[in-house]
C-alpha cells in the first residue's frame, strides 16, 4: 500500500516537475541545496572513491569528506617498503585533487553520528547534517584478543596493519635488527583486512633479510591452516626463501595466544614459546569504531549491508563500504573498497534523483609481490543474485605452472594497478 | 611491417562491414539486450575497469589504456580473453573476462569506445599549445 502511494506521489511530482526544473536552472544555489547533502567519513580507498564518484555522478550534490589525515598512506604497497623496494612516501596521497573536483575536505575526526537527527559530530565540535551518509571506517584492532597485546604492546610489537606510524616503527625495528635475529609474523584467523597481506609481507621481509641480513630468519605463526594464494606463495618461497622463511600452520601449533611485549616472546595454543628479535603481531580485527557509534555493526563486530547498494541493513541512509563490511565472497581489499565506493555513490546519486539504484557489479584483482620481478595475483568478478553477493565463474589465481616472464609481467601489472587505482581514488600521479 | 598491418586492418574492416551487412538480425537482438542495461548500469559495470586501466580507462602506467579504442577492437580482445585460447601474454584478463556475459562485454566495449582517449584537461592544454 505505502509503496503504491509513494509511486503515485512520485508520478505526480514528475508531471508537475517541468516548471520546477526551469526554476532551479535559474537558481543554482537552490538547485545545489535540493540535490542533496552527502557526508563521507574516511578518506581511504572506499571513502575517497565514493566522494569522487558522487561528484562525478551529480556535480550539484554537496559532498563533504571527513578525514583527519592531510596525507593518507595506503596499506597496499607498504610491504614493498619493508622489502626495501619503495619509500614510505610513495604510499602517501593527499586530497588536493578531490578538492579540485568539488569535494569539501575537512581534516577533522568524526567523533559521533546522530542517525536520528542525521548529523555527524566532528572533533572540532561542529555538527554536519546529511541526507545520505557514507562510512568508510576501515578496521580497528581487537586489543587483548591475544593475551598481552594491547595498545601499549603495539609500540613494542607493531601490527603495522593500519598504514602510518606503525608502519615506520616496524621498518625501523627491521632496519636495526642485528643479523642472525628472528623476525616473527603472527598471522590472524579469518576474516581480516587483506587476506594475502601477511604472506606478501613475509615475502618482502624475507627478501630484505636475504639481501641485507643473510643469517637472519623469518617465522610465520599462523592462526589458520590455509591462506590466500597459498600454493603460489609456497612455490615462490621454495624458489627464493627456502633457507630463511618458515610457515607454521595452526594444526602445527602456529596460533599465537599470548604475547609478552617486554621480552618479545610469544606463546602458541599448545604452549610452544618463540622469542623474536622483531615481533609483528597482526591481531584479530573489527570494523572501525565510528561504525559502532553509528549503530551499523552487528555482534560479529563487522557491518552487514544490503548487497545492491551497500546501505546498512540496520540504519537507513547510512552506506558503509570497504574492509568494515560483511561482503564475502568479496575480500577485504583496497580494490573492493574502491568498487564498493562506486556502487554506493551510484546508488545514492540515483536514489536522490528518484530513480532506482543501478545494478551492482564488482571485480577484484589483488597482486602480491614475492620477490622483485616475481608477482602473483588473484581475481574475481562479483554480482548480486537472489539478494546475495556471488562470485561469477572464472576468476581465481595465477597458474601454478608459469614461466618467469609471466611472474615478471604480474609484478609490473601490480605497479600499474597501484598507479591506476590511486589516481582513480585520490587523483594521485606517480612521481616521474 | 607497417604495410602488412595495414593490409590486416583493411581485411578486418572488410570483415566487419560484411558482418554488419549480414548481421541485421543479430544487431537488432543485441540492441534489445543492451536496452535491459540502463546507462547507469553500464557505468557501474565499467567501474572496476578503472582500478587497473585508470580513470575512464586512461592508463597512467604499464597496463593498456582502453579509452577511445574502436568498439570492435575492444570487443574482439575481450572475447579473445574469455576464450579457451587467450592471446599469448595474457595474465589476469582471461580470468576476469570469464566472469562477464557476452552482452556485458559488448556493453563495456561500447562504453570505453565512446570515451575520449585523452583527458579533458590534456585536451585543453594541447589547444593552448603546451
Amino acid at each position: 500500500m505505502a509503496q503504491s502511494n509513494i509511486s503515485r506521489r512520485q508520478a505526480l511530482a514528475m508531471l508537475g516537475g517541468a516548471g520546477a526544473a526551469t526554476l532551479t536552472l535559474s537558481m543554482p544555489a537552490i538547485a545545489q541545496q535540493s540535490a542533496g547533502r552527502v557526508v563521507v567519513v574516511g578518506g581511504g580507498f572506499g571513502g575517497a572513491t565514493a566522494a569522487r564518484y558522487l561528484k562525478r555522478g551529480n556535480p550539484k550534490l554537496s559532498v563533504t569528506l571527513i578525514e583527519p589525515a592531510k596525507r593518507f598512506y595506503t596499506c597496499p604497497f607498504t610491504n614493498l617498503y619493508f622489502g626495501g623496494l619503495r619509500t614510505f612516501e610513495q604510499e602517501g596521497h593527499n586530497f588536493d585533487d578531490l578538492r579540485r573536483v568539488g569535494v569539501q575536505v575537512v581534516h577533522e575526526r568524526a567523533n559521533d553520528i546522530d542517525t536520528k537527527a542525521k548529523s555527524v559530530v566532528l572533533s572540532g565540535g561542529r555538527k554536519l547534517p546529511y541526507d545520505k551518509l557514507v562510512l568508510s571506517p576501515g578496521i580497528d584492532i581487537r586489543w587483548n584478543a591475544i593475551e598481552g597485546y594491547d595498545e601499549a604492546a603495539a609500540q613494542r610489537a607493531p601490527h603495522a596493519w593500519q598504514a602510518g606510524p606503525q608502519t615506520t616503527l616496524l621498518k625501523k625495528q627491521l632496519d636495526s635488527m642485528p643479523d642472525g635475529g628472528l623476525f616473527i609474523i603472527a598471522a590472524p584467523d579469518n576474516p581480516f583486512r587483506c587476506p594475502p597481506g601477511p604472506y606478501e609481507r613475509a615475502s618482502m621481509v624475507a627478501h630484505y633479510l636475504k639481501t641485507k641480513k643473510p643469517k637472519s630468519k623469518l617465522l610465520i605463526l599462523d592462526a589458520k591452516d590455509n591462506f590466500s594464494k597459498q600454493g603460489l606463495f609456497q612455490d615462490g618461497w621454495k624458489k627464493f626463501y627456502a633457507d630463511n622463511l618458515e610457515w607454521v600452520s595452526r594444526a602445527k601449533d602456529g596460533k599465537v595466544v599470548k604475547v609478552d611485549p617486554k621480552t618479545l616472546e610469544v606463546e602458541t595454543e599448545f604452549g610452544t614459546k618463540h622469542k623474536a628479535a622483531v615481533l609483528n603481531v597482526i591481531p584479530p580485527q573489527k570494523a572501525g569504531a565510528i561504525a559502532d557509534r553509528a549503530g551499523v555493526t552487528n555482534q560479529s563486530g563487522w557491518v552487514p549491508v544490503k548487497p545492491q547498494t551497500f546501505e546498512s541493513t540496520q540504519v537507513p541512509d547510512v552506506y558503509v563500504v570497504g574492509d568494515a563490511t560483511i561482503a564475502a565472497p568479496m575480500p577485504k581489499s583496497g580494490f573492493c573498497a574502491n568498487g564498493q565506493g562506486k556502487v554506493a555513490a551510484a546508488a545514492i546519486v540515483e536514489t536522490l534523483a528518484g530513480r532506482p539504484a543501478p545494478t551492482a557489479s564488482w571485480a577484484n584483482t589483488c597482486y602480491s609481490l614475492i620477490a622483485p620481478d616475481y608477482g602473483i595475483s588473484v581475481a574475481g568478478v562479483y554480482s548480486v543474485v537472489d539478494g546475495k553477493i556471488v562470485e561469477a565463474k572464472g576468476g581465481g589465481v595465477s597458474p601454478r605452472e608459469a614461466p618467469d616472464s609471466f611472474r615478471k609481467l604480474e609484478a609490473e601489472y601490480g605497479v600499474g594497478w597501484y598507479n591506476a587505482i590511486t589516481q582513480d581514488t585520490w587523483g594521485s600521479r606517480p612521481a616521474a | 611491417m607497417a604495410k602488412l598491418s595495414l593490409t590486416k586492418a583493411a581485411a578486418r574492416a572488410r570483415r566487419i562491414l560484411l558482418l554488419a551487412l549480414l548481421g541485421g538480425g543479430a544487431a537488432v537482438a543485441s540492441i534489445e539486450t543492451a536496452a535491459a542495461q540502463s546507462p547507469a548500469d553500464v557505468v557501474v559495470l565499467a567501474g572496476p575497469c578503472a582500478s587497473c586501466h585508470g580513470p575512464d580507462g586512461r592508463s597512467p602506467g604499464p597496463i593498456a589504456s582502453i579509452a577511445g579504442r574502436p568498439q570492435t577492437v575492444l570487443l574482439e580482445q575481450l572475447k579473445a580473453f574469455k576464450s579457451d585460447n587467450p592471446p599469448p601474454g595474457t595474465t589476469v584478463m582471461s580470468r576476469l573476462a570469464k566472469g562477464y556475459t557476452d552482452e556485458q562485454l559488448a556493453a563495456l566495449a561500447t562504453h570505453f569506445s565512446k570515451i575520449s582517449a585523452t583527458a579533458p584537461a590534456a585536451d585543453a592544454a594541447k589547444k593552448k599549445g603546451k
